[in-house]
């Protein structure tokens, strides 16, 4: 009886002692409540964490600047840039040649890494606004804060389904963390469409009226102005995006409508117009020389409306599409590496007239100059003077193997530049205001109105003539080499409809008239793991 | 099945073999497999020591033949996690592969590898995947005692790559019509890297003691410079154990302390040294221009001159530390009280420093890991005897705490080379990403009660209940309940056995059990937690960002493994021939994997959770042969040979009321360099249904020519649906596994008089290679830029193409080492003996495979399995000589 009396609560102290020993405590991890107790660690572990996803330097990671991604699959797959195979370069098991011939395949595992990255954001975004709503009931923040906090968070989310709208069509819609595998299920583009105008339109109100691309509070983040641009590209682009069903023919599409400022557009062009006409009230203007917008510092241009802050001291954004693009020794030559791949089509290279200043500003089209100016050389003592015209889609075998292909320039170069060149203070460009103007051109060309003015601007400094009398083709045409590797190409394409004709080493694929490649599958991948999908249009087959 | 191997260590072999030594030298039973089976060829750590001895143990070599440390498995794979690392328990200390690499071989008494679930109950989840138990030398009341022991040798390339000459990549880029680099040298690229290597052991031991206390203390040196011209470990040694015996033997008490200071200038980017020597154009001068640089071709983007890669150095600094006491307790004649504890520290320092002539800015990295490991354990025996009647009983409670605390920096931007990564601060550069610590600290409590019944010395029952708890699981799944069985018959001892002449040892086996493992699970799995993760800029200034780290998994527990196992030993004609045998099978279930989940509504595509199933089988035989046995002379025969396959069984299972069903095939290895990046040049796969690591191929058809005369792979149209998609599920099949189905490992020793000679030869048979060398050195189409293999211009191939045209039999028999020994006839009496030796290593490979060498990494599931994609280190032997002394 005694024994017992002593062994029971010596085995109960054992087992407690045991469990309290069994407890972890991390040191370089915490949970988060841990690490938000103020308003400035709210901050950075939810906004300030979602804005340092915006870029990247892993491979699909990031909306610009890195490789496989977002930016890839919106510009290689176009008229604008490819990826010649050059021998034992850049075949890659056929990725980049199957990216600009459109035959790219569900399961490709870069398509579902650009996938899992978009949503990884939004489930982020959905966190943060729990995380948000947790520290307003706490009262660790006033409700005011929490309204715009709550705002801005929407607005990024709604920003990353606009990248899912536009390359998947028919995405779930997630909106909350706790959402529960089961209940996801696709919507329809036009529903995934409405979502975004209306987490856009919601937002609005408490969003910043700032700038985003300049230094200060809100440099880098989703402004007023941002998702203004947002929803004038939802409008532009709604008559692809409201149809449900793009393969059959029809181009029906769902009923748009859009309230803002008070009024309701049915028309999606009366809205773009009426929203790039709100945007130029917030003091933008085009910048006198278009490469100012590229400045190792462009944070000083006002043309610029969104763009992914880059620092080499303090960030660890990349942006490699100069460092893919230029010749091995040219890059040797300016202190960086180069992996000399990324080539403009001849399309892009063609559609600059005579004087027109953009070309030798975006693309490197002859002889490969270094940082002071002089001649690079070649290692075997030839200069190095690119081939624009004997580009091809593999030239494997021809004289001008590493030589062929106009190059990346558009930024300018950084003489500090730092990991072979993919960190430079360039802040990547995603929007600015010569697409404002080019938006309204087509929006009042779309509805038979005189465009010129806007285009005429975009030209004019451009140092091309303006035109008399704009078509919709002048727009497109002026759109690749304005905006030229600036990974607007594939969404103005499918826009013009465009996108599925034939174009220098590219055929049309057999049924690509029907439109099934202006969206792409579903990666197998997705379906695979969640067996709510279905795939798109004309991949079933996958 | 207890297989205790006493493989007796170089210093011991150098015994001379005496009579009595020489009758220990034969095969009494298979339970106690006395054969001195060390390898006798040089060894150069005490893990080598053990290769190709016991069936179902597999040591690979590394790329650099040197034992590779991740790569010892018992009886195969069976977590897709990892964890697969057996225990390694040296004198009783939980230690780990890496310090038993580190373990004089002279001073390692014996190993004995622990495989069934039964005999694995006393360790836990920690033994799963099977212990290594070693023993090490203590000293022997009485005498005093010295020995030493010495090693030297040479290393030298036997066979290597055969690359076109600079004259033949002249010529054959000029009938290309290709503008190529000619600086009008002559260089032997391949060669340009490598040297004559050179290896030196030295050990001494002095031992001594009384009947009641003993003492060993030794310190061991090796030195090893490998045949690539920077790559050298060294290893410095201490040991010392003391046994005191006091009360009249009523108390025990044994101090242990082992320390080990170890050095590596290791080569970084093994493939990208390997591939630059390969395929850098040979009309390149070898050496440094005047200035120090290295005349570079930037168009060869994906090598650069091998010799400047050597300027690289990346060197690894292990110091360890290791202190044990054990304290025995004689209560009563029947009661042992045991108390252990030990105290291990371990740091390691990692640094390298890449020059700006060869790393554009320049980086110099510093990182500094400590590991400190506490265990203490209290056990009880019970023995009791009575009559034919023999019953133990042990109780045991033991707690384990690896505390791990590291940090590193980078720096860059570096204008002077002068500094290296002696002073991090002369880069100018120190990028966020590049400093960084991390610490963690989980724990485990186990329990165990076991029971062991005899009867007769026939028949044997015993019982083990196992209960574990790891820090590491979801606080309602912490702990784990493991029991096992074993029972066995020893058949000799009945009366109807005993009396057959020829038959000496007949005995059977059986056992059955449960283990967890946890092993390769990292801590916080459970926890949702945040960490700092990247900048963003707030109110303008950049801060640090924080982001929750992966999908946490608070319902995580144990991976289950089931294993039975049945077995026999048999010996005959006066134990000159004995026969093992072993049959087991075992199923992991809930296993423990980073399996691919939906996003949304994951935020990551990975959770770590108990979903699938595995299973792997395999049979071991072992046999020994003394067919010559003299007085004079003898000869030993030994060979274990065993199959074992594993199978993925599921990766599919019910989480948090939703089904997860992870991808069934995805890809583990895949090749690289130019051309290589993205696309499908995934190899080998793991795939639902089969064994883990198989090849996933498109079939080639045969060579077809592209029309400029040159010729492509053709693609089989395997699907059958009118067009070529290699991509995965499409035009691709399984074309054969990874790792091998049978091992075979022998060993013949032979001695006359003063004189032996022994050789270890060692294979593995029905697995397959991908020689994804060949596929990248025989396309023509590398040139001008990469060199290609003398023979591409005959084959004309311009393609690289992933298909299953270069993947090829993997079957391999290797003579590991011959040696010949001579004990010298004793001629003082202070000298007890003399022992010379001659040994080579590595002396020839049987095999049908194409490539440099079919050993390659076809054991571990990582980035490398199966593929022999340019990393190979050049086949080189070992010629050594070898002094023992004993005084």
């Amino acid at each position: 009886m005694m024994r017992k009396a002593i062994c029971i609560p010596a085995a109960l102290l054992l087992l407690v002692s045991c469990n309290s020993f069994l407890e972890e405590h991390p040191r370089d991890q915490k949970t988060e409540g841990e690490v938000v107790t103020d308003a400035k660690n709210l901050y950075l572990a939810t906004l300030g964490n979602l804005y340092s996803l915006f870029g990247g330097a892993e491979d699909s990671q990031g909306i610009q600047g890195t490789y496989r991604g977002l930016y890839d699959f919106n510009t290689f797959t176009t008229d604008e840039a490819l990826i010649p195979t050059r021998g034992g370069d850049w075949y890659d098991g056929g990725f980049w040649q199957r990216l600009y011939l459109h035959t790219w395949e569900a399961g490709d595992s870069y398509l579902n890494a650009t996938w899992n990255y978009l949503y990884k954001v939004i489930v982020m975004a959905n966190r943060s606004l729990q995380t948000v709503a947790e520290a307003g009931k706490s009262g660790m923040i006033g409700s005011e804060e929490e309204a715009s906090l709550t705002a801005e968070i929407r607005a990024v989310r709604a920003y990353f389904y606009y990248y899912l709208l536009d390359m998947f069509g028919r995405v779930p819609i997630v909106d909350r963390l706790d959402a529960n595998m089961n209940s996801l299920t696709q919507s329809s583009r036009s529903e995934v469409f409405n979502f975004v105008r209306n987490e856009l339109l919601e937002s609005l109100p408490s969003l910043s009226p700032q700038k985003s691309n300049v230094r200060g509070e809100y440099y880098g983040r989703m402004t007023r102005p941002v998702a203004l641009f947002l929803l004038a590209k939802l409008s532009l682009n709604a008559s692809v995006w409201l149809d449900d069903d793009w393969t059959d023919g029809k181009g029906a599409m769902a009923p748009f409508s859009l309230t803002v400022f008070g009024e309701t557009f049915t028309d999606p062009m009366d809205a773009v117009i009426t929203l790039c006409k709100e945007l130029s009230s917030y003091q933008y203007v085009l910048e006198e020389n278009y490469q100012t917008n590229f400045d190792v510092y462009n944070e000083g241009s006002r043309e610029n409306i969104l763009t992914i802050p880059m620092d080499k001291q303090t960030l660890r954004t990349q942006n490699q599409n100069i460092f893919r693009s230029r010749h091995y020794d040219h890059a040797a030559a300016v202190g960086g590496c180069g992996e000399n791949g990324s080539s403009a089509t001849l399309e892009a290279i063609r559609s600059y007239p005579e004087g027109d200043l953009r070309l030798n500003i975006n693309y490197w089209t002859g002889a490969a100059t270094d940082l002071s100016g002089a001649q690079v050389y070649l290692s075997t003592g030839e200069p190095l003077v690119y081939q624009p015209l004997s580009v091809a889609l593999d030239l494997t075998g021809s004289p001008d193997e590493k030589i062929a292909g106009a190059r990346m320039k558009k930024y300018v170069p950084d003489p500090n530049a730092a990991k072979d060149g993919k960190l430079m203070d360039n802040d990547i460009v995603i929007f600015r205001y010569a697409d404002v103007l080019l938006m309204a051109a087509e929006a009042k060309v779309r509805k038979g109105m005189d465009g010129r003015a806007e285009i005429n601007a975009v030209r004019t400094r451009a140092g091309i003539a303006p035109l008399e009398n704009v078509t919709l083709d002048d727009i497109l045409a002026e759109r690749l080499r304005e905006f030229a590797w600036e990974g607007l190409r594939r969404q103005d394409l499918i826009r013009f409809g465009a996108f599925t004709r034939p174009y220098s080493f590219r055929p049309a694929l057999p049924d690509e008239e029907n439109g099934f490649t202006t969206v792409f599958p579903i990666p197998s991948n997705a379906l695979t793991l969640n067996p709510n999908l279905t795939q798109n249009y004309g991949y079933e087959d996958e | 099945m207890k297989a205790l191997l006493t493989v007796l260590a170089l210093a011991v072999f150098s015994v001379s073999l005496s009579a009595q030594q020489v009758d220990s030298l034969r095969l009494k039973d298979a339970h106690t497999v006395t054969e001195k089976q060390m390898n006798k060829g040089f060894v150069s750590s005490g893990l080598g020591a053990l290769s190709g001895q016991s069936a179902g143990v597999t040591i690979t070599s590394g790329a650099n033949r040197a034992a590779m440390l991740s790569a010892v498995r018992v009886r195969g794979t069976t977590s897709l996690t990892g964890g697969n690392d057996p225990l390694v328990i040296i004198d009783g200390v939980t230690s780990d592969l890496s310090t038993l690499g580190t373990l004089y071989p002279g001073d390692i008494e014996s190993f004995t590898i622990l495989k069934d679930a039964s005999e694995t109950a006393q360790y836990g989840s920690r033994g799963a995947s099977g212990v290594i138990q070693v023993v090490t030398k203590k000293g022997q009341g009485g005498q005093f005692r010295i020995s030493y022991d010495g090693t030297a040798g040479f290393e030298s390339v036997c066979k290597n790559l055969d690359m076109l000459s600079a004259a033949g990549f002249r010529e054959w880029n000029r009938s290309m019509g290709y503008r190529f680099m000619d600086l009008g040298y002559d260089s032997d690229m391949p060669a340009s890297i490598l040297r004559t290597g050179s290896v030196q052991n030295h050990h001494i031991a002095f031992s001594g003691g009384t009947d009641d206390a003993h003492y060993r203390a030794s310190i061991g040196l090796q030195d090893h410079n490998t045949v690539v011209r920077t790559n050298a470990y060294r290893n410095y040694s201490a040991k010392l154990d003391i046994g005191q015996k006091a009360f009249g033997g009523r108390v025990e008490v044994d101090l242990g302390i082992f320390g080990s200071l170890q050095s590596a200038a290791e080569l970084h980017d093994m493939q990208h040294l390997f591939y630059s020597s390969a395929a850098f154009n040979p009309t390149f001068p070898t050496g440094a221009n005047a200035d120090g640089s290295y005349s570079q071709i930037p168009s060869a983007s994906q090598i650069n001159h091998p010799v400047s890669l050597l300027e690289k150095s990346y060197n690894t600094e292990n110091a360890h530390f290791n202190t044990h006491v054990r304290t025995l307790l004689r209560l009563t004649d029947r009661l042992a009280l045991t108390a252990f504890g030990s105290y291990s520290v371990n740091f390691v320092d990692l640094s390298h420093f890449f020059p700006t002539i060869v790393w554009s800015h320049g980086e110099a990295y510093r990182e500094s890991v400590k590991t400190k490991d506490i265990l203490g354990n209290v056990s009880l025996d019970y023995k009791w005897t009575r009559d034919r009647h023999d019953l133990s009983l042990t109780a045991l409670a033991e707690a384990q705490r690896t505390t791990t605390d590291g940090f590193h920096v980078t720096s860059t931007d570096f204008s002077t080379n002068v500094f290296g990564q002696a002073a991090l601060q002369s880069g100018a550069t120190l990028p966020w990403e590049g400093a960084g610590s991390s610490w963690t600290d989980p724990r485990m409590v186990s329990f165990l009660g076991g029971a062991t019944y005899g009867f007769a010395g026939k028949y044997s029952l015993s019982v083990n209940a196992r209960a574990d708890a790891s820090s590491k699981f979801g606080s309602r799944h912490r702990w784990g309940f493991f029991p096992s069985a074993s029972v066995s018959w020893n058949a000799i001892k009945e009366p109807f056995f005993r009396d057959i002449a020829w038959l000496d040892n007949l005995k059977f086996n059986a056992g059955y059990g449960y283990s967890g493992n946890q092993d390769a699970l990292g801590p916080y799995n459970s926890m949702q937690l945040v960490m700092p993760d990247g900048i963003a800029y707030y109110e303008g200034a950049p801060l640090t960002v924080y982001n929750i780290v992966r999908n946490a998994n608070p319902d995580l527990r144990w991976e289950v493994r089931t294993t039975a196992n049945v077995g026999m030993e048999a010996a005959f004609a006066r134990n000159r021939i004995v026969f093992t045998a072993e049959f087991y099978s075992s199923r992991t279930r809930d296993m423990l994997y980073l399996y691919d989940v939906s996003v949304p509504p994951f935020a990551f595509d990975k959770l770590m959770a108990n979903l699938g199933k595995m299973s792997n089988r395999g049979l071991e035989f072992g046999l020994g042969l003394t067919p010559v046995e003299t007085r004079d002379a003898q000869l030993n025969l030994n060979f274990n040979l065993s199959f074992q396959q594993s199978r993925l069984v599921s990766l599919s299972g019910w989480y948090n009321d939703t089904y997860i069903e992870a991808p069934s095939m995805s890809p583990i290895s895949t090749l690289n360099g130019a051309g290589f990046h993205g696309g499908y040049n995934d190899v080998v796969y793991q795939i639902v249904g089969e064994p883990l690591g198989v090849f996933y191929l498109p079939h080639c058809t045969g060579l077809v020519p592209k029309g400029d005369g040159t010729y492509g792979y053709g693609i089989a149209d395997l699907d059958g649906d009118g067009e070529i998609n290699v991509s995965d599920g499409h035009d691709r099949y399984i074309a054969g596994q990874a790792t091998p189905k049978a091992m075979l490992g022998s060993n013949i020793s032979f001695r006359y008089r003063h004189f032996d000679i022994s050789c270890q030869v060692n294979g593995a048979f029905g697995h397959k290679i991908y020689n994804g060398t060949s596929l990248t050195y025989m396309n023509m189409a590398s040139l001008p830029f990469y060199n290609v293999l003398s023979e591409a211009p005959q084959r004309k191939i311009s393609d690289q193409e992933v298909t299953d045209y270069w993947l090829e039999k993997g079957d391999y028999l290797n003579i590991d080492y011959v040696t010949v020994g001579w004990n010298l006839p004793l001629f003082a009496s202070l000298v007890r003996n003399i022992r010379l030796s001659l040994s080579v290593n590595n002396l020839a490979t049987l095999t049908a495979y194409s490539g440099l060498t079919p050993m390659i990494n076809s054991f571990v599931v990582n980035g490398t399995l199966g593929l022999d994609d340019k990393i190979s280190f050049p086949v080189y032997r070992t010629y050594t000589m070898a002094v023992s002394i004993q005084f």
